[in-house]
């Protein structure tokens, strides 16, 4: 789940790491309660998609009426679609030095590595200049920090500074299960202090249920999904949006991917990828269906299960259902496996016809498609 | 022989009195996997269908002799449950738990680095010796005991490619179920090395998907180490890029970990690739008739 820069920049401050001392307006007009001697502001658009700095979601205003057509106009900007409903406004800095850091979890290094580059503001894939400390087993210490800082070039009272803020950092990363805090740039004021100017933060999104102060937040973070993803995650179903028009609903991810890689093989084109996981029963495989068919795209339903814990006729119930309420929705079913004799009798009844060869059911659903 | 797991395996199960660890339980147990003990802590002293529940794994570890623990307790207190079983001294593991977060995970695998214990998974179907043992949650009936070794990622892809073969009256020495996390335990090499060394394996499937570069090393560990042949399939040509596919592990991130470039790893080892699931078993096929 990740975090607007606003709420990242508070669990920054939760832990001591400075940040401008900012506020977030959600209408232009809010920008006439600035006192006009504060300015000149800083107006940062609040999305959850990259690309906002190049894209005009930053803007500096001089004074009020100047904010207020600048806050205006960033309200109206789309970045990659997403609409903002806040603005982050904050006092402009003089920055000295710009740095990067950030800490997450690597695949190749099995643990988190601290990440630094002495070349902060850019996006940082493009520096050149990054440098990586692992932490394995997540057993951080100072120590790590200072070999960072190091790294990066930094010497004397900035190494010292600088790793304190990254003790700081590492305290947000695991006291709320973050995948990811980052912090760019990490400046260097006029006065020798470190400020986080950015941030941000991602929490593992199987680890919120044990974060109660982000309970009841994931609606409001998933601003930059598509329609049908927004509601899958809003139901516990886990779907991606394609652009084919063949809705496909299976079980287990590894079964779901083979299944759409084949409707491409056979010339077809996947709609969405959609997992209704281990032991699902019938009113969750309905809540599939509907979801799934939710599409203006979605031509025929290719339906693809092989029940292991998943039982055959409690998906082919949820079938028999939806074919009574949208018997003109072309289906193709293949069932195989655990009560694959009482779901036939359950889709004869219903006059849904099944296999039990994937093959023949890709073909199918390719060829009706077309 | 197999591999990891076999007739003599004595087992516990962590959670056995929950929900999915009853279930399993019944299941692994009627397939025939000699299971010793149970553990949930606070129901020691009870019964399960004949089996004894202990409060913790040290109490069943000093009562029977055991060598695998299976692991089916909720996600926040699946590393307890872990960091109990590697600290009992249990070799082998099998987290089957889905959903542990990232940050335990690395708590879990330096663990068991330390201690020297094999962690299946996690978030994984475990691992199945046809007609000798099952640990995990893979239903059993849909393979058959013969000499083809299968690793993978998935679940049921990995009971799709079982079914297949059996259908086609080809059996399997060991399945092993690897698990979709970013993070696992027994990885696609550890298996490799296993399988490889195994006298009763012929043949290795390896059954990949997007995300990471896990396959990208096997394949280099295939070009020097592995003199079987290999038949290898990646899931996830259709997945655009920055979506998880389910798996927390099946993303790709930036232009890393896509099918395309693990496919172009295998076959640079010399591993034929099979388009969809069912090529696996005709490619199965052609190889077994070279080798008769």
């Amino acid at each position: 789940m990740r975090q607007f820069e606003y709420e990242a920049k508070a669990l920054f401050r939760k832990e001591g790491i400075p940040t401008p001392q900012g506020f977030v307006i959600s209408c232009a007009e809010e920008v006439f309660s600035i006192p006009a001697k504060t300015f000149p502001k800083t107006l940062k658009t609040q999305v959850l998609s990259g690309g906002r700095g190049k894209a005009g979601g930053i803007q500096f205003a001089n004074d009020q009426e100047d904010a207020y057509q600048k806050a205006q106009d960033i309200f109206k900007l789309p970045i990659k679609g997403e609409l903002p409903t806040k603005i982050l406004v904050e006092p402009k800095v003089t920055i000295k030095k710009e740095l990067y850091v950030s800490i997450l979890i690597d695949r190749a290094y099995r643990g988190p590595i601290l990440m630094g580059s002495a070349e902060g503001g850019v996006e940082i894939e493009e520096s050149g200049s990054i440098e990586i400390v692992p932490v394995p087993g997540a057993r951080y210490s100072s120590f790590h920090a200072r070999e960072l800082g190091a790294k990066m070039g930094l010497q004397g009272k900035e190494l010292i500074k600088f790793a304190g803020l990254v003790d700081k950092l590492w305290t947000v990363w695991t006291k709320n299960d973050c995948d990811l805090a980052e912090i760019n740039p990490l400046i260097i004021d006029g006065d020798d202090n470190f400020i986080a100017l950015d941030g941000k933060v991602t929490i593992n999104e199987d680890a919120v249920g044990r974060q109660p102060q982000f309970a009841g937040q994931l609606a409001a973070h998933l601003s930059d999904l598509g329609e049908r993803e927004f509601k899958g995650k809003m139901c516990g179903l886990n779907i991606v949006e394609l652009e084919g028009n063949i809705g496909i609903l299976c079980n287990g991810a590894g079964l779901t991917m083979a299944t759409m890689d084949l409707v491409l093989h056979k010339g077809g084109k996947p709609s969405n990828f959609l997992d209704v996981g281990g032991g699902a029963n019938k009113d969750h495989v309905k809540r599939a269906l509907d979801l799934v068919s939710s599409s203006s795209d979605v031509k025929v339903l290719l339906v693809n299960i092989l029940g292991g814990i998943t039982a055959c006729d409690e998906v082919a119930a949820a079938l028999a259902y939806y074919k009574e309420i949208r018997p003109e929705a072309k289906m193709v079913v293949r069932l195989v496996g655990n009560n694959e004799e009482k779901a036939k009798e359950i889709m004869d009844k219903a006059g849904i016809p099944m296999t039990n060869i994937l093959e023949t059911a890709v073909e199918e659903a390719v060829s009706l498609a077309k | 022989m197999s591999v990891l797991i076999n007739k003599d395996t004595k087992v516990i199960v962590q959670g056995i009195t929950g929900g999915m660890g009853s279930t399993h339980a019944r299941l692994m147990r009627e397939y025939g996997t000699n299971i010793v003990a149970g553990v949930t802590p606070g129901k020691g002293g009870q019964d399960f269908d004949g089996i004894p529940v202990y409060d913790s794994v040290y109490e069943a570890c000093a009562k029977h002799e055991v060598n695998c623990s299976v692991i089916f307790v909720p996600p926040y207190f699946a590393l307890d449950a872990a960091l109990e079983a590697i600290n009992a001294g249990i070799p082998l593991i099998s987290v089957i738990t889905e959903g542990l977060p990232p940050q335990d995970a690395v708590k879990l695998h330096a663990a068991a680095a330390e201690k020297g214990t094999l962690v299946n998974g996690p978030n994984c179907p475990g691992i199945i010796t046809p007609g000798e043992c099952l640990i995990g949650i893979h239903p059993g009936s849909i393979y058959k005991p013969g000499r083809v070794g299968l690793i993978s990622r998935s679940g049921t892809l990995t009971y799709e490619i079982g079914l297949g073969l059996k259908q086609a009256d080809i059996g399997i020495s060991t399945a092993l179920g690897i698990g979709g996390d970013p993070i696992i335990g027994i990885d696609q090499i550890k298996s490799l090395e296993l399988l490889e060394a195994d006298p009763d394996t012929d043949l290795i499937i390896l059954v990949g998907e997007i995300g990471g570069t896990a396959e990208e090393e096997a394949a280099e560990y295939i070009k020097t180490n592995v003199k079987k042949p290999v038949i290898g399939y990646i899931a996830g040509v259709t997945a655009p890029p920055g979506k998880r596919m389910g798996h927390a592990g099946a993303i790709i991130s930036g232009n890393k970990g896509t099918a395309q470039s693990k496919r172009e790893a295998f076959e640079a080892a010399g591993v034929k690739v099979a388009d969809t699931p069912y090529q696996i078993i005709d490619l199965v096929k052609d190889q077994m008739a070279v080798k008769a």
